[in-house]
């Protein structure tokens, strides 16, 4: 049946007569010819006529996008997406993107050498090539050299072919068929493979939207949401009383607490205001005036704040007669303990922070109740 | 350019000429009955137990690190100062196992050493297994390994990109290009290996397996071109490659600036002790395979006496290294160094130090003798002591440095505990137990490869015309 072979291969018994047989097979000059060989054979290339492999080209080419792939990702996401500035490097400090690049260069090559190989150059997988059927093929990966004569059109005549092998010296002659084409990366196929990732990645989305549903953390993963530790307000069995959080042993003073002005207002006095009058003791005085009086005194200190009259009672007028000539000592007492109506800021104020409020209601009575001689502290 | 470098003999003289690459009469047919037979056999009762033995001890394995994700970290002995140890000791230590396989199949293949053709499979697997081995470690350091793909630059939710400036990333590429790397080094080698087994198989299955695995190969001349050009690129891009991992790996210690760690030879010195432990674990394993498999004309004395001299040279640089950290420690006048240095040889862990010494430097040099070199009884104590040696190295280097650094007050002695040693002991299971698994179900030797060096398997004519 020479109209529907496709391939004749005659199977030699050393390279010597394959590479013998090559000049002759390809002089009769009836189809192509190929060899199948257990192992590579020097010279062959050029005995059957082929061509360089295109495949150091195409890795060069892949390994230098590789480099600019890895340092254009690197230097975005380190550069301009998310400058974090660490060992104190600047942002677009390109020196450290080099082992990244070189790695992933390496890795673009590599697969472009091993897969485009396969894949492109040798169009394998493919399970349907004839010779993989032939009787030879035990021979062929294991201690034969065969040379195929291949059909090329309709108009093949396989009778020559294997009588031109045989006459080049080959031991055996097996006649093939036509390849059995697979269905491999036709268009058909490639729209199959497209529809089966599209359902895989909707299945796989599903499991895993209801996977973390049902079951949202597993031990030993949500150790870190139950940690051993206590929980401000929280009960715990830990301590007798349950309490989570415990008192301070009695007595306890925070730094920068020590209690003062515990005497009456008249013993307080005769305090002294140890901060000097700069600049940055009136700025922090000021803030914690607004912060913490001016609700109840007002901006001014003239005891209208912006307290509603349900208060009850009735904030002191910081510009009267009687305070503008008040001692420090007892305005600092008053805060301390408080007075009537008005609480004790201890809990909230540092001592460096009472005294230099107690700077600042000076000088907002100074500021309400100016002289001339102020005015001129100020001019130049 | 060919898978072997055709040395037409009369170019060379006498002297240099290479003895035969093996023994008695071989050919392709007779390999392909001696090396592929074995998949098709039934292993013997030693194989099963040894089996027993590894799987044991990957058990062991298993457990321990089961242990260690049900309680977290502190099942290990890490703790401040030292916060690295066992971990990356095994790391660095499994990494390095590998360097051996990618130098053979690789470096060797562009130096044209013909008899690396023999072993070269065998290394390119341990390489596998060893680098498997490795991962394991910073994957339970990280204490929750379901959230070990955070380590990988993905856009993500919490709008976090990864730091290019640690070295510790640097690491997570150069790893993994390196498994992708070698894998399909390996891969690629077999797929004619496979074909040939495809073809005299007679069970059903194996040859459906086979036949998948070996994608159809047909040994076609258009083929045969295009794969020996990848392997060729392959072999100068993993050569690049194997000198860079083990380089990036020491700069997870270089780049700080803890005293013993902060050096700029770490890198070569690095990859040299990569080498140096790979190659003995090579040794070690070749013998057993090539008494216990039947291979001795294949993997011949030859092999062996090489690889010692390889395993002696590298020895060499290992104490040019040692004694260039003392140099480095003293030249330094910086008293940080000068005490790191003294903790190696006198300190708490001392003994540590000389154990490296003697086992990396002092043992080795045995094999300045022929004899040694071709006495089984040398090799393998050599190659024992470089094992244990090349471990106790990584421990001086991560475990002497990190527990007395700068500041005193902090300063603790480090002591493991028992799940530290099951992991490590785990380990080795995992890799023995894949080495047994690999020598019965795929070829051990690369046939094809060593198809290629028969004598009389290229034709006799050829000459330099096809040679640019
Ligand atoms: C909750 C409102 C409130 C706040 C806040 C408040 N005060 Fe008063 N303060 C009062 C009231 C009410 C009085 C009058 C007490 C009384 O009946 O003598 C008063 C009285 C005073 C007096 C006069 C004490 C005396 O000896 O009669 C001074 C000084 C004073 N406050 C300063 C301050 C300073 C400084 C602050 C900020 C740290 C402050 N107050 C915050 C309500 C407040």
């Amino acid at each position: 049946m020479p109209e529907t072979s496709y391939s004749v291969l005659g199977i030699f018994e050393t390279p010597d007569a394959l590479m013998k047989a090559i000049p002759k097979a390809r002089a009769a000059k009836l189809g192509e010819v190929e060899a199948y060989t257990p192992y590579p054979i020097h010279g062959i290339d050029d005995a059957l006529g082929h061509r360089k492999s295109p495949l150091g080209g195409m890795v060069l080419v892949m390994g230098i996008l590789g480099a600019i792939t890895a340092f254009g990702f690197q230097y975005w996401i380190s550069a301009i997406d998310y400058p974090i500035i660490t060992g104190g490097k600047a942002a677009n400090s390109w020196e450290a993107f080099i082992p990244i690049m070189f790695e992933v260069t390496v890795l673009f090559a590599t697969f472009t050498a091993g897969l485009g190989m396969l894949f492109l150059l040798n169009k394998l997988p493919f399970f349907g090539h004839p010779v993989l059927s032939s009787k030879s093929i035990t021979g062929i990966t294991r201690d034969r050299y065969a040379l195929a004569i291949e059909a090329e059109d309709e108009s093949f005549d396989s009778a020559a072919a294997a009588q031109t092998l045989k006459d080049a010296g080959a031991i055996e002659v097996e006649i093939l068929p036509a390849p059995d084409r697979s269905p491999f990366l036709t268009s058909n196929f490639i729209l199959r493979a497209l529809g089966g990732i599209f359902t895989a990645c909707v299945v796989a989305g599903l499991a895993m939207f209801f996977l973390t549903k049902w079951f949202p953390l597993l031990a030993p993963m949500k150790y870190m949401q139950d940690q051993p530790r206590l929980n401000a307000q929280k009960a715990s069995t830990f301590f007798k009383d349950g309490h989570g959080m415990q008192q301070p042993v009695a007595g306890t003073v925070a730094r920068g607490f020590l209690p003062t002005a515990t005497g009456t207002q008249e013993e307080a006095a005769s305090l002294v205001n140890p901060l000097p009058r700069t600049k940055e003791v009136f700025a922090e005085g000021r803030k914690v005036y607004v912060n913490r009086c001016e609700v109840c005194h007002g901006s001014l200190g003239n005891g209208v704040g912006s307290l509603t009259a349900a208060y009850g009672g009735k904030p002191a007028n910081l510009q009267s007669q009687m305070f503008r000539e008040y001692p420090d000592g007892k305005i600092y007492w008053a805060i301390v303990n408080g007075k009537n109506a008005m609480p004790s800021h201890a809990p909230y104020l540092s001592e460096n922070e009472r005294w230099a409020v107690v700077h600042y209601v000076r000088a907002l009575q100074r500021a309400q109740n100016a002289k001339d001689e102020d005015l001129k502290v100020v001019a130049p | 350019m060919k898978l072997d470098a055709a040395t037409s003999a009369g170019d060379i003289p006498e002297g240099l000429l290479e003895p035969a690459l093996t023994v008695g009469r071989v050919t392709p047919g007779s390999l392909d009955d001696q090396v592929l037979a074995f998949p098709e056999t039934k292993p013997p009762k030693q194989w099963y137990f040894a089996l027993a033995i590894t799987l044991t001890a990957a058990l062991i394995g298993v457990i321990s690190i089961g242990y260690t994700f049900i309680t977290g970290i502190g099942a290990w002995g890490n703790s401040s100062p030292v916060f690295w140890a066992f971990d990356i000791i095994n790391f660095v230590f499994w990494v390095g196992i590998g360097h051996a396989g990618t130098l053979i199949s690789a470096i060797l293949f562009l130096f044209r050493k013909r008899w690396r053709n023999a072993i070269a499979r065998f290394a390119e697997a341990m390489t596998i297994f060893a680098v498997i081995c490795a991962v394991i470690f910073p994957l339970i350091h990280v204490g929750r390994p379901w959230l070990a793909y955070w380590l990988f630059p993905y856009p993500n939710q919490r709008a976090l990109w990864t730091n290019f400036r640690s070295p510790l990333l640097w690491d997570v590429f150069a790893v993994n290009t390196y498994f992708s790397v070698s894998l399909m080094f390996w891969y690629l080698g077999l797929i004619p290996d496979i074909a040939s087994m495809r073809d005299r198989t007679t069970s059903k299955l194996r040859k459906v397996i086979y036949t998948i695995l070996a994608v159809g190969w047909r040994g076609a001349a258009t083929h045969w071109q295009h794969y020996e050009k990848a392997y060729l690129l392959l072999a100068g891009l993993a050569t690049g490659l194997v000198l860079s991992v083990h380089s990036v790996v020491s700069f997870d210690f270089a780049t700080s600036v803890v005293p013993g760690w902060h050096m700029t030879i770490f890198p070569p010195y690095f990859v040299a002790g990569a080498i140096f432990a790979g190659f003995a674990m090579v040794v070690m394993v070749l013998v057993v395979v090539r008494e216990t498999m039947e291979l001795k004309n294949l993997i011949t004395m030859r092999h062996l006496d090489v690889m010692n001299k390889v395993i002696l040279s590298m020895s060499c640089i290992m104490g040019y290294s040692y004694m260039m950290e003392g140099f480095t420690a003293w030249y330094s006048m910086n008293e940080f160094l000068h005490h790191g240095f003294m903790n190696i040889v006198t300190g708490t862990y001392g003994w540590a130090g000389w154990v490296t010494i003697s086992c990396n430097i002092l043992i080795p040099q045995i094999l300045w003798f022929k004899k040694a070199r071709a006495s089984y009884f040398w090799m393998i104590l050599v190659a024992v002591g470089v094992t244990i040696g090349m471990w106790f190295e990584r421990f001086v280097i991560i475990v002497i440095s990190l527990h007395q650094d700068f500041l005193p007050s902090a300063w603790r002695i480090y002591k493991p505990t028992m799940v530290d040693f099951g992991v490590l002991l785990g380990t080795f299971g995992i890799f023995f137990t894949l080495v047994l698994l690999f020598a019965r179900v795929l070829p051990v030797i690369a046939t094809t490869e060593v198809k290629a060096i028969l004598p009389d398997a290229q034709p006799s004519h050829h000459g330099d015309e096809h040679h640019a």
